[in-house]
């Protein structure tokens, strides 16, 4: 019985309005009766929730590329490109830059190789995910169809094109809750670079409410403003500061002896300061050995900071955390020009640690129920972009991402773009698709994970014609 | 009472719609009892026709054909059955038909079911005999039907001013708000608590009126005053400060649902006039504005005027802004991508939703669809108060936001606009013709990059609208992608030049803009003399299924109390539904207004209301606890002319306000809910009160009153702070920040209320969201407000400030220490109090890495990231403490 019926209840009593009993059967009958007039504020909680049907997966880790990583040069092989390098394409293209645009095609410079005992073809670029291939899903037809950068982080990360709706990881906190009450739901990790394009757009609660926002982990102190304190009160000083508070506040519940208000009050800074600890903790890498460490290239300066990142989302999830997202910076790959230098080294700061992730989540097992996710929000054309600086310009038609764990099938690769790798012709996966397959494997339901608004339900794919993937689970 | 005739009317006369009918088996028919029904034995109207109406009703009765030919909403009919016989057969639930199909699960039809407690009121009645108390018409017209029941729940009743408890006695308590309440104290054999010190009142005067806590100045003046009027002094000194109307219309804000943006979308746009609504009711509250005149003019401010609304006097402006209260709802029209017909509908129900639960503390949004499942509110009754405000919102010839403000402008002022704009347009085109010029320059240039004699066929295809060009054409530019420049693209040809013509261009014409005069509109609701639309009831709600036209009108529960409405009023220039319903409410007569608005404003000064559920009146809602008391504080308020001030003052006197808040076993164990009052209520202070107690207490509040609000945005990290946006067009942050002038300094009342973006440092403190509007807030411990506390950057500053205010008071640390407490918790420290704090003081602090620099020297430190300043550590965790953040 909620606490409102019992205060009702003993109101009742005191008042001798009606009998204990017709009140008890009234109380009753009310929780199964037809919507009511809402009498008591409506609370949103973390509190853990059970899916609708029984999940494959509970928690995830999101790599997002932001920029559009090249899938031509890394995960998607096209021959006839190769072939045609340097020739004039006489078929249609969609261009985001006019200004640069030219139809001379650009095969890929860096050499694929099959790994695993799928025989995932992977370029030389990719090749640390060679040790993780039979874990992994490589989905080869993403489509958003939309080719500005914010539209199709949207698409990916909140269901559709527009801006100010609920981040992927506040619909799965508000569908589940969290599991570690002591740790936010839905963390996201910052790159030292600064913020994606969106910035904290991506990470907003839209019109959910907002305890299902997701908390930053900045790569500086502290780390998680409001649960780490600022330098200035790390340690003895905060410890000082809440034994004094305490001593306040137990006099003040002396005076007003029964208030279970006041008590609360204190109880609260406890668990507050149990929090501190507990993000402290979580964010305490020196915990983990050194093979660890080195495992997330921690002793490299390329990869220290993404593997970093990478080691504290494991730790996370084995926390309890629902949902970790780890951005990488503004436009890291979005390469419109140097595309031959530059991709090099994104991934060598990057893909090493992610394909540690992957093996370390699976050999903690971990990883049958964690979904990772890596992939951007595009892909890129196969034509030159700036002939001076070579370089490819924006492809939401058909590009790659990844995903392993949690019910996706491993070691496999699905659907296909044309000959030359612009537009996705085979098992198009949306991103509403993507979604449908996502909710479904965490036991969640498209049609009834929604969201009361204003103007009617909300919903993460919206009404949009999403289906579940049966090939990539 | 009247003979029940032989037989009913089958069809009404001509030109009498549903209700009518409806009406006319009232009139006609007689309710009361003819037959012996034994005192035990349950009969219909008890428990049985509250469980048929909650789940058989709406296809058994209320819909415009009875299912099955049955019509549940008599006893005589559910023996008379349907076209599968008798429903019911008196002694024998079994054989019953109705228990049948209940038992079955055939019965409802929908996925909820009867739970058994329900079943088992209708076998009890069944097997009693299935008597009823009443005679019952042989048949009624669908719809829903009000019985005596309905029509004798206590919120519904006249209000009559009781009698007041021990009047005239020897000893009797001077305040008839006492009076009422030791009467029931002592039926449970209670008395009031002792009065509370004088520290401790007097802070939570302040809080209670001002919703700031009292400055040092105002205790000493209300301690040294010894004279029995002192209590008076000082709420009268209160009463005609400035804050109190900022304090007392944050509160009428929640019931109005105040928002500075439209919501709605997830684009939330600005409402960039919300606030004049906003200041219209601080300045009404300030000037105790008589109630009555106060809700018609926020219901019907327009219809007092006579469009157009031009060279109003101040008093004129104010009516007109004071509708500004009906278009407080998510109104997301102005978005070209939402579905308009559903949008429009659902600001009209969103409003009058508002405007339900303010003012009649009855949810008739339920009768949208059906008839209202517990009140007697017919779907009918919903589309006739609906079609009060219809010619304002009218569906088929909608304004949106952006069309719904006057301008404040005198006609010289419209005349120097007019120019300013005919030059702006000027420039604008010349503008665009240079923009042309390189457009067709950077062509020419791109033109050069493919062979001589391809040339002249891409001039071509380029002059060629696209759908016209030839197949060698469309190569031609497939091949040449680069040729494709136009207005919008040719920044990225050329970017340093067009950054410098972009640079012009803007210079340009911001120069031309200063010269325009500052925009000044009221966002209002008005109607266009003239077209009244007709109102139709959507069947089920659905405005795409539209049925029978209705016409204006109350409630029929009410039908005394509530004043015919014209269809249009030929006195006035609009339709005057509003006016008339307005003043309807506010006769003196309405028996739901005035209860609703006293038993807020009791909640208010009490943490409780005398109905518990504030905004439900209706049969789901709590019974008062002291009805007595609640209709003489209504009658009062009416007949003092409708004086909110008044009500405070006769509230705040009383012993009960003034009690300790103290619990006493003895009192707890009878009534731990304290319904009966015989104690204070501990309080927790909202999230605008604690942020304005911060900067009170640490000297940096900004008092500027009214105008635009503060702007909020996020941070970061995506924290709504008090900050101009200065994302860059992909929402990045550009690092860049803009002076904010105090503007963040200033009272919460003033911060913008952006739907998406809460601010930060309120949100945890249950910030309530406006849906649309909110009734009574919530109030939660939660460890987010605790953190919230520990560690916000803008509690640690203000933390700073109250140090350095100690400070530059004095250097003496005993003085320090007692200044901060009569700051931050209203009184003097007892001895204890300052041995605790020159304990903490004096031990060094040292933050993780940092190092101790001496002990409580009282100087801040020189590192702040390294040592910690013992003396803003000791301030922070005053403001941490429960007793800053309660009112004793």
């Amino acid at each position: 019985m909620s606490h409102y019926t019992r205060r009702h209840l003993l109101a009742q009593q005191a008042f001798g309005l009606g009998g204990l009993a017709a009140a008890w059967v009234r109380g009753q009958s009310a929780a199964a009766e037809p919507p009511k007039p809402a009498l008591e504020p409506v609370v949103f909680d973390l509190q853990p929730k059970a899916p609708a049907a029984p999940p494959r997966a509970t928690a995830m880790i999101s790599m997002f590329m932001q920029g559009g990583p090249s899938h031509i040069d890394l995960f998607d092989p096209k021959p006839e490109l190769n072939r045609l390098h340097m020739q004039t394409w006489t078929g249609s293209i969609k261009y985001d830059n006019a200004g640069e645009a030219s139809s001379k095609l650009f095969g890929c410079p860096w050499r694929f190789r099959k790994h695993g005992q799928c025989g995932m073809d992977l370029s030389e670029l990719a090749a640390p995910l060679g040790e993780v291939a039979d874990e992994i899903c490589l989905i080869r037809s993403m489509h958003t169809g939309v080719n500005n950068h914010g539209e199709s982080i949207n698409a990916l990360n909140t269901g559709r094109q527009l801006g100010g709706r609920p981040a992927l990881g506040s619909w799965l906190t508000y569908g589940l809750g969290s599991q570690n009450s002591r740790l936010p739901g839905f963390l996201v990790l910052t790159d030292p670079g600064g913020l994606p394009v969106l910035g904290v757009e991506n990470w907003q609660n839209g019109w959910l409410p907002s305890v299902y926002q997701g908390t930053v982990v900045r790569p500086q102190e502290p780390r998680i403003l409001n649960l780490d304190p600022p330098a200035v009160l790390k340690g003895a000083a905060q410890e000082q500061l809440l034994g004094y508070v305490r001593r306040l506040n137990s006099r003040l519940l002396e005076q007003h002896p029964g208030e279970h208000d006041l008590s609360a009050r204190m109880q609260s800074y406890e668990l507050a300061a149990g929090m501190q600890t507990a993000a402290r903790e979580a964010l305490d890498i020196t915990q983990e050995t050194q093979a660890t460490q080195q495992r997330y290239g921690l002793d490299r300066d390329e990869t220290r900071d993404y593997g970093t990142r990478c080691l504290i989302a494991r730790r996370l999830i084995e926390r309890g955390v629902r949902f970790v997202q780890l951005h990488t910076g503004n436009q890291t790959w979005d390469h419109h020009g140097g595309i031959v230098k530059g991709l090099p080294a994104v991934c060598r700061r990057t893909i090493p640690p992610a394909a540690a992730l992957v093996r370390d989540l699976q050999e903690r097992g971990l990883l049958a129920t964690t979904v990772v996710h890596w992939g951007g929000e595009m892909g890129r054309l196969p034509v030159i972009q700036n002939e001076k600086n070579i370089g490819r310009d924006h492809n939401t038609y058909g590009f790659t991402q990844w995903m392993a764990g949690g019910g996706f099938r491993g070691g496999c690769i699905y659907g296909a773009t044309d000959e030359i790798g612009h537009k996705a012709v085979e098992n198009i996966v949306n991103h509403y698709d993507y979604h449908a397959t996502l909710l479904h494997l965490f036991g969640l339901s498209p049609e009834q994970q929604t969201f009361r608004r204003a103007n009617g339900t909300g919903s993460l794919l919206d009404g949009q014609p999403g289906t579940v993937v049966q090939g990539i689970i | 009472m009247c003979a029940l005739p032989e037989t009913l009317p089958q069809t009404p006369p001509k030109g009498q719609g549903l209700w009518l009918r409806i009406l006319s088996v009232f009139l006609l028919c007689t309710w009361l009892l003819p037959q012996e029904v034994s005192a035990e034995d349950p009969v219909f109207e008890a428990e049985a026709r509250r469980v048929l109406k909650t789940w058989c009703w709406h296809c058994h009765g209320e819909d415009a054909e009875f299912q099955g030919g049955l019509d549940a909403r008599f006893a005589r009919q559910l023996l008379k059955g349907g076209d599968s016989g008798p429903a019911i057969v008196p002694h024998d639930p079994a054989a019953s038909l109705l228990i049948q199909r209940i038992t079955s699960g055939e019965m409802p039809p929908s996925e909820k079911k009867v739970p058994p407690q329900d079943l088992q009121v209708l076998q009890q009645w069944i097997a009693a005999g299935a008597q009823m108390r009443t005679t019952e018409p042989e048949q009624a017209a669908p719809g829903l039907l009000l019985s005596d029941e309905d029509r004798s729940h206590w919120a519904f009743q006249p209000i009559v001013r009781p009698p007041v408890p021990f009047a005239g006695q020897p000893g009797a308590e001077a305040n008839p708000v006492d009076a009422f309440l030791l009467q029931r104290l002592q039926q449970h054999g209670l008395q009031f608590a002792a009065e509370a010190d004088r520290e401790t009142l007097l802070r939570r005067l302040w809080l209670d009126l001002t919703g700031l806590p009292p400055s040092t100045a105002a205790i000493d003046q209300f301690i040294a005053d010894q004279s029995p009027e002192a209590w008076n002094t000082a709420m009268e000194q209160l009463l005609a400060h400035p804050a109190y109307g900022e304090r007392w219309a944050r509160h009428w804000l929640d019931v109005a649902g105040y928002a500075d943006s439209d919501g709605y979308t997830e684009k939330d746009p600005e409402r960039p006039w919300a606030w004049k609504y906003r200041d219209y009711v601080i300045r009404s509250l300030n000037a105790d504005k008589p109630w009555n005149q106060f809700l018609v003019e926020q219901l019907a401010g327009d219809e007092l005027l006579t469009p157009p609304f031009e060279n109003l006097t101040p008093e004129q402006a104010d009516a007109l802004t004071a509708t500004g209260f009906l278009r407080m709802a998510p109104d997301g029209t102005a978005d070209g991508s939402v579905d308009q017909p559903t949008a429009r509908n659902d600001v009209v129900a969103e409003t009058l939703k508002t405007v339900s639960t303010a003012l009649l503390g009855l949810s008739v949004g339920c009768a949208q669809c059906h008839d209202h499942r517990y009140d007697p509110i017919s779907q009918v009754d919903y589309y006739r108060l609906r079609a009060i405000f219809e010619p304002a919102w009218n569906i088929g010839e909608w304004r949106a936001p952006g069309g719904r403000i006057v301008s404040m402008w005198s006609a010289q002022t419209r005349a120097a606009a007019a120019a300013v704009d005919q030059e702006l347009a000027e420039t604008a085109k010349k503008r665009t013709e240079e923009l042309d010029g390189i457009v067709q320059e950077t062509f020419e240039r791109e033109l050069q990059k493919l062979p001589t004699e391809r040339q002249a066929l891409a001039r071509a295809a380029r002059d060629a609208p696209k759908d016209k060009r030839t197949e060698e054409q469309q190569q031609l530019i497939r091949e040449f992608p680069f040729l494709n420049v136009d207005r919008g693209s040719v920044y990225l040809y050329l970017p340093d030049r067009l950054t410098g013509f972009n640079k012009k261009w803007d210079d340009l014409t911001a120069e031309v803009r200063k010269k325009r005069p500052a925009d000044d509109y009221v966002m209002c609701l008005t109607e266009l003399p003239g077209r009244i639309p007709a109102t139709h009831l959507y069947s089920r709600g659905d405005h795409q299924q539209p049925r029978q036209q209705v016409v204006p009108g109350g409630l029929s529960v009410l039908e005394q109390a509530e004043a015919v409405i014209p269809e249009d009023d030929p006195a006035l220039p609009t339709s005057g539904r509003r006016l008339a319903w307005a003043r309807s409410l506010t006769s003196g007569r309405h028996p739901l207004v005035a209860r609703v608005l006293m038993n807020r404003f009791w909640m208010l000064h009490f943490g409780q209301g005398l109905v518990a559920t504030a905004g439900e009146f209706g049969v789901k809602g709590e019974l008062p606890s002291h009805p007595e008391l609640l209709d003489w504080l209504a009658i009062e308020f009416m007949e003092s002319g409708w004086s909110l001030k008044h009500m405070h003052r006769l509230i705040l006197s009383s012993r009960a306000w003034r009690q300790s808040s103290v619990r006493r076993p003895e009192h707890d164990a009878v009534d731990p809910d304290n319904r009966l009052l015989g104690r204070m209520n501990l309080r927790r202070l909202e999230a605008e009160t604690i942020r304005d107690c911060i900067l009170a207490v640490s000297g940096q509040l900004n008092g500027k009153m009214g105008g635009p609000p503060a702007p909020v945005s996020p941070d970061d990290v995506g924290q709504y702070v008090i900050a101009i946006d200065t994302r860059d067009s992909a929402g990045r942050p550009t690092g860049k920040v803009e002076a904010l002038n105090g503007e963040d300094l200033r009272r919460s009342i003033y911060v913008q209320v952006r739907r998406s973006m809460p601010l930060g440092v309120l949100e945890p403190f249950d910030l309530p969201r406006m849906t649309p509007n909110c009734e009574r807030r919530a109030v939660s411990t939660t460890s987010s407000q605790a953190l919230l506390m520990l560690n916000n950057p803008f509690v640690l500053q203000q933390a700073g400030k109250l140090a350095e205010r100690l400070r530059s008071g004095s250097q003496e640390q005993r003085e320090q220490i007692e200044t901060a407490w009569r700051l931050v918790f209203g009184r003097r420290p007892t001895p204890e109090d300052v041995a605790g704090a020159v304990e903490f003081l004096a031990a060094g602090v040292t933050a993780a890495g940092g190092t101790a620099d001496g002990a409580g020297d009282g100087k801040p430190a020189a590192n702040a990231g390294a040592a910690v300043d013992p003396l803003q550590l000791w301030c922070h965790a005053l403001l941490c403490s429960s007793g800053f953040l309660y009112a004793e």
